[in-house]
């Protein structure tokens, strides 16, 4: 039985049946980033409500429409995300590379849903390190502690890559060595 | 090399989500790591766009 709540594997779904769509299309996949990564890389120790994505925009927003999501309207509504009425979720497009371009793009996780469609994840080494980013920012004092849980629930990973990517991400402030508690 | 994507290929083979959140849950259970471990977003760093989202999720019913 998997561990992963309903309406995240639902998502999940759906975000790989679009994922599919795109590259029949001769589009690249988009890559889960974001809280959604952070709830499939700890089996669902968080839940987060919407689901970020790196990709091209337009592809991925035509490809949502055909799958039932809709674009919020109404007054105050300035969201770029889509939502599906009846899956009670969203999706939105937080930018078209992924983590600017310092992510390796061939660590990228390749995963099997459960409808026999794949989509990809960011790598749980540029997740823990994007965390970190935001620890380090100071305006996310929360996101040192799910960088550790990551890190401690995460096998395989590059230690020495992880080591580099947290320093780009923290302006050299913090490292590996900062996540061993 | 995987062949999933036409417009992705990758050095690392396909891995069953299924299969990945079960491992990944016991070794939840043998560090004992609990939901308490993994604090969630303080929401100081959301867009608007992302708050308008948020709450379009909740007038239709979503709750997480």
């Amino acid at each position: 039985m998997t561990p992963y709540r309903p309406a995240f594997t639902a998502a999940l779904e759906i975000f790989a049946a679009v994922s599919q769509n795109m590259d029949a299309q001769g589009i690249r996949p988009p890559i889960l980033v974001g809280g959604a990564a952070a709830e499939l890389y700890s089996s669902g120790a968080i839940a987060t409500g919407d689901f970020d994505v790196v990709t091209r925009q337009d592809a991925f927003e035509a490809a949502l429409q055909a799958h039932g999501f809709i674009h919020p309207s109404g007054p105050g509504m300035m969201t770029r995300g889509w939502i599906h009425p009846d899956l009670q979720l969203g999706f939105e497009v937080v930018g078209a590379t992924l983590l600017d371009g310092l992510a390796d793009l061939d660590r990228v996780r390749l995963f099997d849903a459960a409808n026999g469609d794949q989509f990809l994840t960011i790598a749980p080494e540029d997740l823990i390190a994007d965390r970190m980013g935001q620890y380090a920012s100071g305006s996310a004092p929360e996101m040192l502690e799910q960088a550790r849980t990551l890190f401690a629930l995460s096998k395989d990973l590059d230690l020495h890559y992880m080591e580099r990517r947290i320093r780009e991400e923290t302006g050299n402030d913090f490292g590996v060595s900062d996540l061993q508690v | 090399m995987t062949l999933a994507f036409r417009t992705y290929k990758s050095s690392r083979p396909a891995i069953s989500l299924d299969a990945f959140g079960r491992d990944v849950a016991r070794r939840r259970a043998e560090l004992g790591i609990t939901d308490a471990d993994m604090p969630r977003n303080s929401g100081t760093r959301r867009t608007e766009s992302k708050k308008a989202l948020l709450k379009a999720i909740k007038d239709i019913g979503g709750n997480w």
